[in-house]
C-alpha cells in the first residue's frame, strides 16, 4: 500500500530505488510468502518478493498485483515476475541446490521434463522423476576440489622447484652463452693467427715465385738438389721405386700410380738413383714436364718445387685452419641458437624454460602426436612419415594470463589452402604431459598440455567455494 | 589382400578428394550436353511440322474407361498403341507404346500410389478426320485428329493443351541390330530367316546413326544392346507465358526458354560444385511441369525414369514489354503460347495431364497420383545441426553442451560418413564412436535426437556382414556381363544393391531393426546420401547405363534409384518400431513420389550469396511438385561463409521447411557460437523464431500430408490472378498466412517486398505495423531483420516459450496471433497430436479458430478424433483491433469469466491476458 502511494508520484527509476528502500526498511519483518511465491529466487533477491498487494517489475517498468507473481504468465519485460515458472522468455530460475552449488538456469528449463537443478526444484510440475543429487554432487565436487587443491598445492611446489631450476637453467644457459662467446673469441684469435701466417706464407711464396719466374736461368739455378731432397722421402740420399711412385705422376693422368716398370725407367733402369744421376736425367725430365711431373703440382717442376719447399708445413697449416674455421662456425651457430632460445619468453620466472629441450608424445587412435615446446608439433601415422602441425609461434593466452595458451603455426600446407596450426592449452597438473589432441576443423589442432608450471596461485583462492 | 585394400582405400579417397577439389566451379566437361547425348541430339534435330504419325481411326476401341487407337509411322510403318484415360479429378492420361515391341519396354512401377481410378469417356462425334470425346461433365473435350496425329484438349471453345501439335512425337521402336558391329553369325541367321528378312526390309529406310548402338562419353562406353529406344512428345500451351517445376535445377522459379542453349535435363547426378542459373541436371528429378496464367493452372506429369530432356519455347519470349504492347495496339498479337517438348531415352510415353483449373486443384490432382508429403515427426521440423564430421563422441557431447550453454534450441545432431568403421554403413568407428548407445542415451536424456548417414554403396569386403549378405542373396546390381557391378565411392570399391527389387528393399528395411543395426536406438534416424547413385569412376559420376537390374537396364530405372533407397530406408525405420513411430529420412536423390518418404535437401551448395538466393526458387520448385520438406545447407556446404552470410542464411533457413546447417570437412568450424556474442545472439534469435512458429509449421505439414498443397509456396499459388506475383522468387509464403522476404544481399540496408492482395492487409510480425496489400513495400533492414508478415484475416498459433528442443515444448501453452483483415475477421487452425507416432491418424486435435463480429471461437474440426493435451491458451494477441470495454471468455461448460487485457493504441494491438482454457476444448471470447 505504502509503495503504491510512493510510486504514484515518482519517476520509474526513482520508484525502483525508493520502493526498494521501503521494502528493506519498513517491511523487513513481513512474513515469508508461500512456496509458490518464492520459487526460483535467490536469497539476495528475496527482498523484491515480499508478499504485499502489488509487485513492481525489478526493472521498474510495470506494477502488477502480487497474485500475478509466479502465476505462469509473463507480465514484466524483464521476466522478474516469473522467477519460478517458464513463462518469461528471458527469465532465470535459481536452483538453491543445498549442499551443492546454487546456480541459475534459463527459465525455459523449468518443467521441461529434464532435471537441471540437482535439488530437483526445476521440475516441480513435470513427468520427470528427478532425484535430489546435490549431496552426492557436493561430495564429488568437494572431492574434486580437494583433488584439485592437492594438485594445485603439489603443482605449485613443483612449480617452485621448476622456477628455481629455471633460474639455474637460465643462469647456466647464460653462462653457457658466455662460455661459447669466450670460445668463439679464442677461436677467432686463433683463426686470425692462422690467417696471418697464411698471409705471410703466401707473401713468401709469391716472392719465391717471382724469383723463379725471372727466367729459365733462375730455374736452372736450382740444380735439382732440393727437388731430389723432396722426392727422397726417407732422406737416405737415393731415390727408390716407391719414392718415385709416391711423388711422381703422369702429366695427363695424375691419378694413376706409376707402375714399377715406369718408375724403374724413370730411375734410369735401376732401382736406386743418387743425386748426381738425378741431376742429369730425371731432373731434366721433370723440368720439361711434358710426360711426368711432381704429383699435385699444376705447372712446371720448378714452381712445384717452389711450393714444395713449404709443402709439409703448409698442408698441416691448411687442415688446421679449416678445423678452426669449422669450430668457429659451429660455436657461432650454437651462440645464435642459444640467443634465439633465450629471446623466447619463458615466463616471468623462466619457469617454462625447462620445456625447451623436451618433447612429449601422445597416441590418439592411429596417430602419434609430438609436442616439442617452443620448437614444433608433429603428427605421425602408424604407416606414414612426420607431418608438421606447426612451428613455435607465440603465447596466445588471455590478457589475464597470456601463458595459458601457445600457438604453433605454418605447419604442412592443407589441401584447401592455408597450413596446419596447433593451439596448445596449458593446464595445471603434477606431471608434465600431453593429455589430449583434437582436430575440430581440418588442419586446426588443439592440444591439452598439463604441467605444474601452469599452476597459478590465484586458482587456489578461487577454487574454494564459500557456498559449499 | 585385405590389408592391401585397407591401405589403398584411404589413398584413393585422398586422390579423389584432391583431384575433385582442384577447382571451385563445376567441371562442365564431366557432364553431357544434349549434343553429347546421342538420343537427345537425334530427337532435337527433328523439325516441327513433319510428323509421320497418323491415327488409324478404324482401330479405335472405346470402352467405358479407356480409348485405344493405333498410330502408324508412315515412314517406317511401325505401329504404336495410344491409350487415353479420363481419370478422376480432372486428369487425362495418355499412354503411347509400341503396338508390338520386340521386347517389353519399361513402365515405371511404384511411383503411382494406386491404379488411378477412371471416369467414363464418351464419343461425341466422329468422321474420317478425327473423333471428339467428352471428358466428363465439365464441357471438356478431347479432339483426336488423324492426319497427322494430334490431340487437343478443349474447354468450351478454348484449347487448354495440344499434344503433337508441332509434330514432334517420336518413338524409336526396338529393332534388331544390323550394322557391321553385330555378330556375323546372327546376321547370317537373320538373312536366312524369311520372316526376319521382311522386317529388315521394312526398316531399310531407317538410317543408322552414330550413337544408336554404342555411345562413348569421355573414357566410358555404353554398349546399348537394345539400340535406340527414345521417346518424345511435344505439348502446346496456348495462353501460357509461365511454366514452373521439373526440378531439380539450380535456376529461377519461372522456367526459361531453352532455344538458345541446352534443354533442362532430368538425370540424377552427383554434380560437384554445381553452377547456378543453368539447366544442368542435379541430384533429383521430378518430371512434372506446371503451366499458369491468370485464368488457369495446368500440369504435365511425364512418367518416365530414364534420362530426360525438356525443351521450352515461347512465342513471347524475347519480346519486350513494349513489343507486346505494340502487338496489342496493332491488334496483330498472336495469343501468347508456350511450347514444351519432352525427350526420354527409353521406356514409354505415359503422361498425365492435370487440368486444374486452380493451382490447388493441380496439387490435389498430382497428389491423387503420387501421394502426399510424409508427415514427419514434429522434431524433424526443428533445427538440425550437421557437419562433415563430428569427429567422435566427445565432439558430439561438447557440441550438444554448446547449444545449452548458449541457450540455442536444436533437435537433431548429425553424423556424416566418418562415423562409420571404414565407410561401412550400419557400423560405428570402434575408437571414435565406441559406445554409440551411451551417446544416444545422452541425447535422449535431453530429448534430442541424432541422424547417422547410410549410403547405398556397400564396401566390397568379405569381412563386412552387409556386403556378404547382399552378395549371397545376389542383391547387387549386375554389370552388362552379369557379374556384380562395382564402382568406386567413399569406401573404395563398392557394390550397389538393386533397390528396384522389392525383396532387396525388404531385406534392407530389416537391417534397421535394433538387433541388426548395432548401436542404434529409437532416437537415431537416417540420411541417404549419394543415391543418384554416385559412382566416382562411372560416366558422369554415376552408374553405367548398361548395368542390369534383372531384366531392365540401369538406363530405364536410373532416376528411380534414389526414390527406392529412401523408400526402403523409411520402411526400415517404420518396421523397427513395429509400425508405431513415424520415420525421418533425408535423401539427396529423388523422383516423383519421393515426398512420401521424407525430406530432401538441395545437395552440395556453396557458401556464397547466390547460393543462399537460389535456395528459395529451388525449394519453391520442389514444393510445386509435391516435395514440401525441402531445405538447403545453412551456411553453404563448400567454402566458408562470412559471418554476415552465415547469419543471413540462418535467418532464411529458419523460414524454410527443412532447417539444417551443414559444412564440408575442410571448412573451419561454424557452430552458432563461434562468431562472437552479437552473432551468436542473431543466430539464436533466428532459431528461436523457428521454434516459436513450430505449431504453425507442423500444421502446414499436416495439411501438406492431407492435401498435397506445398508448404513453402510461390505467391502466385495464393494470388493466381495477379501477374505481378508470377515470377517472384525472392520471397515466398509459408502456408497462406505468412509472407517471408529474407535478406539475401550482402550489406543490405533494405529490401523491397511485394505484398499481394488488393483488399488485403499484412502485419509485420515483429512490430505489428500494418501494411496494405498490392504494393511494393520498401523495408529498411539491419543485420537482425527478417522481414516476415502475417496476412490480415489469419490466426497463427505460436509457442513462445522456446526450450532446448521441440519435445521439451510439447505441453507448453499457445499464444494466438489474430490478424484482422479490413472486414475485421480472421480464420486459422490449431492442430495437435503426439508429435511422433502414426496414432495421428486417429488421435489428434484439429480445431478451427475464427474471429468475426468481435467473437473469437474455437470449433472442433475433427469430432471423431481422440486426443487430449495439457497445452492451454496463455495469450491472445489481436492485431488491428480496437479497444473493447470488456472481454468475456466462455468455455464449453458454460462458465463465463472476464479477461484482463492490455491495449496498445499506437499499434492497435489488443493482448488478452491468460485466458487459460485448454487448447483442445470449445471456447469463445467476446470483445465488448
Amino acid at each position: 500500500m505504502f509503495e503504491t502511494g510512493v510510486s504514484g508520484f515518482l519517476s520509474s527509476d526513482m520508484r525502483l530505488h525508493i520502493s526498494l528502500t521501503f521494502i528493506i526498511t519498513i517491511t523487513a519483518s513481513c512474513g515469508t510468502a508461500d512456496s509458490r511465491k518464492i520459487r526460483g529466487i535467490s536469497p539476495s533477491y528475496k527482498r523484491f518478493y515480499r508478499e504485499r498487494k502489488s509487485f513492481l517489475c525489478i526493472d521498474g517498468s510495470k506494477m502488477i498485483p502480487f497474485e500475478q507473481v509466479n502465476d505462469d504468465y509473463c507480465d514484466c519485460e524483464d521476466g522478474s515476475d516469473e522467477p519460478g515458472t517458464s513463462a518469461c522468455p528471458r527469465g532465470r530460475f535459481y536452483c538453491t541446490n543445498l549442499s551443492f552449488r546454487p546456480h541459475y538456469i534459463p527459465s525455459s528449463r523449468v518443467n521441461d521434463g529434464i532435471c537441471d537443478c540437482c535439488d530437483a526444484s526445476d521440475e516441480y510440475n513435470s513427468h520427470a522423476r528427478c532425484q535430489n543429487t546435490c549431496w552426492n554432487l557436493g561430495q564429488r565436487e568437494r572431492a574434486y576440489v580437494e583433488g584439485q587443491m592437492r594438485t594445485l598445492d603439489e603443482g605449485l611446489q613443483l612449480k617452485q622447484q621448476l622456477i628455481e631450476e629455471g633460474v639455474l637453467l637460465w643462469r647456466e644457459k647464460q653462462a653457457q652463452l658466455r662460455e661459447l662467446q669466450q670460445v668463439a673469441e679464442d677461436l677467432q684469435i686463433k683463426l686470425e693467427e692462422h690467417r696471418r701466417k697464411k698471409h705471410e706464407a703466401e707473401r713468401l711464396r709469391e716472392q719465391t715465385l717471382k724469383a723463379l719466374g725471372a727466367g729459365d736461368s733462375s730455374v736452372r739455378r736450382e740444380n735439382g738438389s732440393s727437388t731430389f731432397n723432396f722426392l727422397d722421402s726417407n732422406k737416405d740420399g737415393s731415390l727408390t721405386v716407391e719414392e718415385v711412385q709416391a711423388k711422381v705422376a703422369l702429366v695427363h693422368d695424375e691419378e694413376r700410380l706409376l707402375s714399377e716398370d715406369e718408375a724403374v725407367a724413370l730411375l734410369g733402369g735401376g732401382r736406386l738413383m743418387d743425386l748426381t744421376l738425378f741431376q742429369h736425367t730425371l731432373w731434366d725430365v721433370l723440368t720439361k714436364a711434358d710426360s711426368v711431373k711432381i704429383r699435385g703440382s699444376l705447372d712446371a717442376a720448378g714452381r712445384v718445387v717452389a711450393e714444395d719447399l713449404e709443402a709439409s708445413d703448409g698442408e698441416w697449416e691448411a687442415t688446421n685452419q679449416k678445423k678452426v674455421e669449422e669450430a668457429y662456425d659451429t660455436v657461432n651457430m650454437e651462440i645464435s641458437d642459444l640467443r634465439k632460445k633465450l629471446t623466447i619468453d619463458y615466463g616471468p620466472d623462466w619457469e617454462f624454460l625447462f620445456l625447451n629441450s623436451q618433447c612429449y608424445k601422445l597416441k590418439v587412435y592411429e596417430y602419434t602426436y609430438t609436442l616439442c615446446p617452443f620448437n614444433q608439433v608433429t603428427q605421425r601415422s602408424t604407416a606414414g612419415a612426420d607431418v608438421s602441425l606447426g612451428r613455435w609461434g607465440m603465447w596466445a593466452g588471455t590478457p589475464h594470463n597470456q601463458y595459458s595458451q601457445m600457438v604453433y603455426e605454418s605447419g604442412e600446407p592443407c589441401w584447401q589452402g592455408g597450413s596446419r596450426s596447433t593451439t596448445v592449452t596449458l593446464t595445471c597438473g603434477t606431471e608434465t604431459a600431453l593429455r589430449s589432441v583434437r582436430e575440430p576443423s581440418k588442419c586446426q589442432y588443439i592440444m591439452d598440455f598439463q604441467t605444474p608450471v601452469a599452476c597459478q596461485p590465484v586458482l587456489k583462492q578461487r577454487g574454494i567455494h564459500s557456498e559449499l | 589382400m585385405a590389408t592391401f585394400t585397407e591401405r589403398m582405400a584411404p589413398v584413393l579417397v585422398l586422390w579423389l578428394a584432391v583431384s575433385l577439389s582442384g577447382t571451385w566451379a563445376v567441371d562442365k566437361g564431366n557432364f553431357k550436353t544434349c549434343d553429347q547425348s546421342s538420343f537427345c541430339k537425334r530427337q532435337r534435330a527433328l523439325k516441327p511440322g513433319e510428323s509421320p504419325y497418323r491415327a488409324l481411326l478404324e482401330t479405335m476401341e472405346l470402352t467405358n474407361t479407356r480409348l485405344t487407337l493405333q498410330l502408324i509411322n508412315d515412314n517406317n510403318k511401325v505401329r504404336l498403341l495410344l491409350e487415353l484415360y479420363r481419370l478422376q479429378g480432372n486428369i487425362t492420361r495418355v499412354k503411347i507404346n509400341e503396338l508390338k515391341p520386340l521386347k517389353l519396354r519399361y513402365e515405371v512401377p511404384d511411383v503411382l500410389i494406386r491404379d488411378p481410378p477412371t471416369e467414363p469417356l464418351s464419343l461425341l462425334s466422329q468422321d474420317e478426320n478425327g473423333v471428339v470425346l467428352s471428358l466428363g461433365a465439365e464441357s471438356q473435350r478431347v479432339i483426336v485428329s488423324a492426319r497427322p496425329f494430334r490431340l487437343d484438349i478443349m474447354e468450351g471453345r478454348e484449347v487448354l493443351m495440344s499434344l503433337n501439335s508441332r509434330g514432334l512425337l517420336a518413338f524409336e521402336h526396338l529393332r534388331m541390330r544390323k550394322d557391321t558391329q553385330a555378330d556375323p553369325e546372327a546376321e547370317k541367321k537373320e538373312e536366312t530367316d524369311p520372316a526376319k528378312q521382311a522386317e529388315t526390309a521394312k526398316e531399310e529406310e531407317e538410317k543408322v546413326e552414330d550413337g544408336m548402338w554404342e555411345e562413348t562419353f569421355k573414357s566410358h562406353s555404353d554398349s546399348k544392346p537394345n539400340g535406340p529406344s527414345a521417346v518424345s512428345l511435344d505439348f502446346s500451351l496456348p495462353g501460357v507465358e509461365h511454366v514452373y517445376g521439373i526440378p531439380e535445377h539450380a535456376d529461377t522459379l519461372r522456367l526459361k526458354t531453352t532455344e538458345n542453349g541446352d534443354p533442362y535435363r532430368l538425370y540424377n547426378l552427383d554434380v560437384f560444385q554445381y553452377e547456378l542459373y543453368n539447366p544442368m541436371a542435379l541430384y533429383g528429378a521430378v518430371p512434372v511441369m506446371l503451366a499458369h496464367n491468370a485464368q488457369r493452372t495446368t500440369g504435365i506429369f511425364w512418367l518416365n525414369a530414364a534420362e530426360t530432356w525438356v525443351d521450352i519455347s515461347s512465342n513471347t519470349a524475347g519480346k519486350t514489354v513494349f513489343g507486346k504492347m505494340l502487338d496489342y495496339v496493332q491488334g496483330s498479337s498472336e495469343t501468347p503460347q508456350t511450347d514444351v517438348r519432352w525427350i526420354s531415352e527409353s521406356g514409354i510415353i505415359d503422361v498425365f495431364i492435370m487440368l486444374g483449373p486452380t493451382p490447388k486443384d493441380v496439387f490435389a490432382q498430382y497428389a491423387s497420383l503420387t501421394g502426399t508429403q510424409a508427415f514427419p515427426p514434429l522434431a524433424a521440423v526443428g533445427y538440425h545441426q550437421c557437419r562433415w564430421n563430428y569427429n567422435d563422441q566427445e565432439d558430439v557431447t561438447s557440441v550438444d553442451a554448446g547449444f545449452d550453454e548458449h541457450d540455442i534450441p536444436y533437435d537433431y545432431i548429425w553424423l556424416d560418413i566418418e562415423h562409420t568403421d571404414g565407410k561401412r554403413y550400419f557400423t560405428w568407428d570402434p575408437h571414435k564412436f565406441a559406445s554409440p548407445k551411451e551417446m544416444l542415451q545422452g541425447l535422449m536424456d535431453k530429448k534430442r535426437k541424432m541422424v547417422a548417414i547410410v549410403d547405398p554403396h556397400i564396401k566390397v569386403d568379405t569381412n563386412y556382414k552387409i556386403h556378404n549378405e547382399i552378395r549371397s542373396r545376389s542383391f547387387y546390381i549386375k554389370n552388362k556381363d552379369g557379374g556384380d557391378y562395382e564402382g568406386w565411392c567413399w569406401p573404395g570399391s563398392a557394390g550397389y544393391p538393386d533397390f528396384t527389387r522389392a525383396d532387396m528393399r525388404d531385406w534392407w528395411a530389416s537391417m534397421f531393426a535394433y538387433d541388426q543395426y548395432e548401436g542404434s536406438m529409437e532416437n537415431l534416424y537416417t540420411w541417404n546420401d549419394m543415391n543418384e547413385p554416385s559412382v566416382f569412376n562411372g560416366p558422369e559420376v554415376t552408374m553405367h547405363k548398361d548395368a542390369l537390374h534383372g531384366a531392365w537396364e540401369h538406363r530405364d530405372v536410373h532416376n528411380l534409384y534414389g526414390f527406392y533407397v529412401q523408400m526402403a530406408t523409411a520402411e526400415g525405420l517404420i518396421q523397427r518400431s513395429g509400425g508405431v513411430e513415424r520415420p525421418f529420412v533425408l535423401t539427396r536423390a529423388f523422383f516423383a513420389g519421393s515426398q512420401r518418404y521424407g525430406a530432401v535437401w538441395t545437395g552440395d551448395n556453396a557458401a556464397e550469396w547466390d547460393h543462399l538466393k537460389v535456395s528459395i526458387p529451388m525449394c519453391l520448385s520442389l514444393g510445386l511438385v509435391g516435395i514440401s520438406f525441402c531445405g538447403a545447407d545453412v551456411g553453404g556446404f563448400f567454402k566458408s561463409p562470412s559471418t554476415e552470410l552465415l547469419v543471413r542464411w540462418y535467418q532464411t533457413g529458419a523460414y524454410q521447411p527443412f532447417f539444417r546447417a551443414h559444412a564440408h570437412l575442410d571448412t573451419p568450424r561454424r557452430e552458432p557460437w563461434l562468431f562472437g556474442p552479437e552473432n551468436t545472439a542473431l543466430i539464436r534469435e533466428a532459431v528461436r523464431q523457428r521454434y516459436t512458429l513450430l505449431p504453425y509449421w507442423y500444421q502446414q505439414f499436416y495439411h501438406a500430408h492431407r492435401t498435397g498443397q506445398p508448404i513453402m509456396r510461390p505467391l502466385w499459388v495464393e494470388y493466381p490472378e495477379d501477374p505481378a506475383t508470377f515470377a517472384l522468387d525472392d520471397e515466398f509464403l509459408i502456408g497462406r498466412d505468412l509472407l517471408v522476404h529474407p535478406v539475401t544481399e550482402e550489406g543490405a540496408r533494405g529490401v523491397t517486398a511485394y505484398l499481394p492482395g488488393k483488399d488485403e492487409v499484412w502485419f509485420d510480425v515483429h512490430t505489428f505495423q500494418k501494411h496494405n496489400g498490392a504494393q511494393n513495400l520498401y523495408i529498411p533492414v539491419t543485420i537482425s531483420s527478417i522481414p516476415v508478415f502475417q496476412r490480415g484475416g489469419s490466426i497463427i498459433p505460436r509457442k513462445i516459450r522456446v526450450r532446448r528442443s521441440s519435445s521439451c515444448m510439447m505441453h507448453d501453452p499457445y499464444t494466438l496471433y489474430v490478424a484482422l483483415n479490413p472486414q475485421r475477421t480472421a480464420e486459422g487452425e490449431l492442430y495437435i497430436d503426439d508429435g511422433h507416432t502414426f496414432n495421428y491418424e486417429k488421435e489428434f486435435i484439429h480445431r478451427r479458430l475464427s474471429f468475426a463480429n468481435n467473437l473469437l471461437s474455437s470449433v472442433n474440426l475433427a469430432p471423431d478424433a481422440q486426443f487430449s493435451t495439457r497445452s492451454w491458451i496463455e495469450r491472445i494477441v489481436i492485431l488491428g483491433a480496437s479497444k473493447p470495454s470488456k472481454v468475456i471468455l466462455k468455455t464449453d461448460d458454460g462458465q463465463e469469466s472476464q479477461l484482463e487485457f492490455d491495449f496498445d493504441s499506437s499499434m492497435s494491438v489488443l493482448t488478452l491476458r491468460k485466458p487459460g482454457m485448454n487448447a483442445g476444448v470449445d471456447w469463445n471470447v467476446m470483445l465488448q
